[in-house]
């Protein structure tokens, strides 16, 4: 099974426009499982169709399985339809014309797979996605999910090395999503294929995948097992962009760089941390925080605002000051809004960035206890 | 530290690996090919001949150096100063634009009152039968213009032309020539056939409107009569201009009608007297006249362009539409439906009718038993002189019919495939100017009427030029003609079928590994075979009926059903003719009903684009 890389790939629409993909270096390994994540207009879309092919990059170079597909440096550009890859796109683009047995056959009749092999390979595909029932029908009588697997069935007869798929379970109710996930799993496990996939929505991307790989703004901002880009996000970007409910940020200064007024929480806080190093944000995930109803030492005095039930968990808003932070817990509170409660926010689950945002590393400090 | 060096081993990329890039993407990309390859075929088809007239107006022509003292072939305004400031100016251009004029503005008020009327009626009242007239209301737009003259004429001919009599003059009503010929049976005519494209596009429009629009100015308190002028009319009135405006600018290239109505009382619009012009061979006038009316046609769709983009400030977006609310009408129910009655005898039945009696009597306006034979269809043996056999066993119409399905159905099977290919270009032209300068190019037919669009393509093709040898009196000149006459719609309907269908389900195919032929035999004409299929029988109907670029552009050799018909009139078989036009009617009827069932989109919607 082959492997993918983009060095320095650059998509641009037009010329004074900011490019949708700025310089990506990127590698998914032989057999790799890969979630490219990131809010909507990150460029991840584009880059999955480059390694199509459907679309062409304005600069730099894809090469899949060592060979340049799409090379601006060397004039080089291999057509889609001789890249051998697989692609199931976000609204599956199923052929209406054709039955579910006939858009699932088409790849192997184009390569002239002799009747017989064809015939078996496709109920093969169709048994293992569940689909075999519905060989007949045509896709406008198939729902959502049923449309999905087809589009995947598609892809997978021919046996692709590499599998691009486009927000695969987007379009999907939960319960589907739950199993077209493990659908996707256990059919990695199977074929071995290197499979990269695109999502906006981390619980896709942290259920599913081996490496995230997460973007925004055209750029790669960092690529790591689902762990570790939850527990040492590498800028403020990732740490914001992943977990639900979001990081709590509690800046040590304001707006125009100066220290924050004395009774801001940033103060207190940047108080207790190493002097210098110029650190501009603490971040600290709301599971992280730890509620002592007698005040302990080193806790700081919170209010409890609301409490929000979330089904299972809880997410209690708490204020000092005018800053607000969020906890959130698996047992059940027992405050009540309006309680005068203790907060203590341990050392190693503040995460510190500086001022361009960056990831600080102090020992003893960003390590969440989730990790 | 020491400096690490970029990771980029590779040169970066000049001007010459960039391009070398783009022609490896391209290559695999036949968009761009196919754009350019009928760019350069439609700007020969389309913008050739229109550039072939404008000159021809400003250059010496054959047969008029001697009288010019000039050669043939070198600049003189004479031509200009003819039409527009000499003697004969008042007979060339002044009386026929006004008449022209006078007749569109008529035609325009009177099918915008009626339609608007009709459309209320039926889209929003409880009016009798109004699902039934929905559809019998449309039925005169389907039928050509000429059906309604030549019916006309049956009844209302009198002695100032010679031949067989009306009936009104058969039975010793004389009828006047303000009656029988010229401004008032024309504008009559055009009205009736106009009339349902306005209740079409009103009504559409009437549908479309959110009730609750109507229905939270009642809450505040608006009676109908406000919510009618203030709510309703302002929001229809864009559809309402559009329907104006495409009226007038075909009620300006409208042929047939005059040429049928007019001429015996030497009554000439712009379009009848282009014709006279080239038909005289005054070929340097005739060029002038068809850049006036292209001018004319033109500042027309520029002005109906012009206010779609206003109109597009207040668009309605799509609301509710099964939430109908229609206006009971109560005693009057029955009463009001009077109305779209009148205009479906008038209309529909009256017509066909009378053409129909006509061909099965033997002296017009006589309706005694003995009168009536089935001769001038299956018999043989007649006692005229040229025309011994009905016309279902006469050899010549067959040919004409053979001829006419042959010309104007392979022409049509052409810019259908055109128009689906101007799609897929336009929609996937790596280079979106080319393709957008393609999509303007395809258009362009439509402003121009068609008598203008004969001539110039007559002044184009009627030499050879190049390697392109003379086609008049090939059928080759009538079915180019007829597929550039075509290609506003043919292409319009490639792109809107292309963009709906969207990239990826041909990406799809892309990716599954099949090439460019492929894709297009297995996923993009399969996909739109139903669009594809009206996209080559709405071009063939109204090639069937289409009167003006025939009656240019045929010669005998090329006979087609409609100048069968015109030249068995002009020896006065009027049987034998009606005859002809009927089967005519019938087969455009049939066609549009074939439409509706391919596409099931509803005729309203194909005939509106």
């Amino acid at each position: 099974m082959p492997e993918i890389s983009l060095h320095n790939l650059v998509k641009a629409y037009g010329k004074s426009a900011k490019p949708a993909v700025d310089g990506v270096n990127l590698t998914v390994a032989d057999g790799e499982f890969m979630c490219l994540l990131g809010p909507s207009g990150c460029g991840k879309t584009t880059i999955l169709r480059m390694i199509a092919g459907i679309e062409h990059a304005s600069g730099g170079t894809i090469a899949i399985d060592g060979r340049p597909v799409d090379c601006v440096e060397r004039g080089q550009f291999v057509p889609p339809e001789k890249r051998h890859v697989g692609l199931v796109f976000q609204n599956y683009a199923l052929w209406p014309h054709m039955t579910v047995a006939r858009n699932v056959d088409f790849g192997l009749r184009l390569q002239h797979v002799d009747a017989s092999e064809r015939e078996a390979r496709c109920r093969d595909v169709m048994t293992k996605l569940r689909i075999i029932d519905y060989a007949d029908r045509y896709p406008s009588q198939l729902s959502g999910g049923q449309q999905q697997r087809v589009a995947l069935a598609r892809m997978l007869a021919v046996n692709p090395g590499v599998l691009l798929l486009d927000e695969p379970l987007s379009n999907l109710d939960a319960a589907l999503r739950l199993e077209m996930r493990a659908e996707l799993r256990r059919l990695h496990e199977t074929f071995g294929t290197t499979i990269v996939f695109v999502s906006h929505d981390q619980w896709e991307a942290m259920t599913l995948a081996d490496t995230i790989a997460v973007m925004e703004g055209g750029h790669l901002q960092q690529v790591g097992t689902p762990d570790e880009i939850y527990a040492r996000p590498a800028n403020r970007f990732v740490a914001e962009f992943i977990g639900n409910p979001r990081i709590n940020m509690i800046p040590s200064r304001d707006r125009k760089g100066q220290e924050t007024d004395t009774a801001s929480l940033g103060l207190k806080l940047t108080e207790r941390l190493p002097r210098d190093v110029p650190i501009d944000v603490c971040g600290i995930r709301p599971e992280d925080i730890r509620l002592c109803e007698t005040p302990a030492d080193g806790a700081l005095p919170f209010t409890v605002e609301s409490i929000m039930p979330t089904g299972g968990s809880w997410v209690i808003e708490l204020a000092h000051g005018e800053d607000r932070l969020f906890h959130s817990t698996q047992s059940r509170p027992r405050v009540r809004p309006k309680d005068q409660i203790g907060c203590l926010l341990p050392d190693e689950a503040l995460h510190l960035f500086d001022g361009s945002g960056r990831r600080m590393s102090i020992p003893g400090y960003g390590m969440s206890a989730a990790a | 530290m020491a400096m690490v060096p970029s990771a980029n081993l590779l040169a970066p990329p000049n001007v010459w690996r960039r391009m070398r890039h783009r022609l490896a993407v391209v290559r695999h990309e036949p968009a761009l090919l196919i754009v350019a390859i009928l760019t350069l075929f439609f700007l020969y088809l389309i913008v050739g001949p229109v550039l072939s007239i404008l000159g021809d107006a400003f250059v010496v022509q054959s047969g008029d150096s001697a009288r010019l003292h000039q050669d043939e072939g070198s600049l003189t305004a004479y031509y200009l100063a003819r039409v527009f400031a000499s003697k004969m100016s008042s007979i060339l251009i002044w009386t026929p634009l006004v008449h022209t004029l006078s007749i569109a503005v008529a035609t325009v008020t009177l099918a915008l009152t009626l339609g608007v009327t009709l459309a209320w009626l039926i889209n929003r009242t409880d009016v009798f039968g109004r699902r039934w007239f929905a559809t019998a209301l449309v039925v005169p737009f389907m039928l050509p213009t000429w059906t309604f003259a030549l019916a006309w004429t049956t009844i209302f001919k009198n002695g100032t032309v010679g031949g067989q009599p009306g009936w009104l003059q058969a039975m010793g009503f004389a009828t006047p020539d303000w009656l029988a010929y010229g401004y008032l049976p024309t504008v009559f005519i055009l009205t009736l056939h106009y009339t349902p494209l306005v209740f079409l596009i009103v009504g559409n429009a009437l549908r479309r409107l959110d009730v609750q629009m109507e229905e939270c100015a009642r809450i505040l308190g608006a009676g109908t009569r406000t919510i009618t002028f203030s709510i309703v009319l302002p929001l229809v009135r864009p559809a309402l201009l559009s329907a104006a405006l495409l009226i007038f600018a075909d009620c300006i290239g409208e042929f047939a009608v005059p040429y049928l109505l007019g001429l015996p009382i030497n009554y000439d619009t712009l379009s009848t007297g282009l014709y006279r012009a080239l038909s005289s061979r005054q070929n340097g006038v005739a060029a002038v006249l068809a850049v006036a009316i292209m001018t004319m046609g033109v500042i027309t769709l520029l002005i109906d362009i012009r206010m779609m983009r206003e109109a597009r400030r207040f668009v309605t977006v799509g609301g509710r539409g099964a939430m109908e609310r229609r206006q009971p009408l109560g005693s009057m129910r029955h009463l009001a439906a009077s109305l779209p009655v009148l205009c479906v005898l008038i209309g529909v039945v009256l017509p066909l009718l009378t053409l129909f009696l006509s061909t099965v009597m033997i002296l017009p306006g006589r309706f005694t038993p003995d009168n009536f034979t089935l001769a001038y269809w299956i018999g043989s043996d007649l006692h005229t002189i040229a025309m011994r056999n009905g016309i279902l066993v006469a050899p010549d119409f067959w040919i004409a019919a053979w001829n006419t399905v042959r010309i104007v159905g392979i022409a049509s099977v052409i810019s259908g495939c055109l128009g689906l290919l101007v799609g897929y270009g336009v929609l996937r032209s790596p280079v979106s100017l080319l393709g957008n300068i393609l999509r303007q190019i395809t258009f362009l037919p439509y402003l121009v009427p068609g008598i203008a669009f004969a001539a110039a393509f007559l002044s184009l093709f009627a030499v050879a030029r190049g390697p392109i040898p003379a086609l008049y009196g090939t059928p080759f000149i009538l079915m180019l003609a007829l597929i550039a006459e075509n290609m506003p719609f043919a292409s319009r309907a490639g792109i809107a079928a292309m963009t709906q269908l969207g990239r990826e389900p041909e990406d799809a195919a892309r990716v599954a590994g099949a090439g460019f032929l492929t894709r297009m035999r297995r996923i993009i004409i399969p996909i739109q075979a139903a669009p594809l299929a009206t996209a080559i029988l709405l071009p063939f109907i109204s090639g069937i009926k289409g009167v003006s670029l025939f009656v240019i552009l045929a010669v005998p050799a090329t006979d087609v059903l409609t100048t069968y018909s015109l030249r068995l009139l002009d020896y006065n078989y009027d049987q034998a003719a009606n005859a002809v036009v009927l089967m005519i009617a019938l087969v455009a009827w049939l066609g549009t009903v074939l439409i509706q069932r391919i596409s099931g989109a509803g005729l309203s919607r194909g005939l509106e684009s």
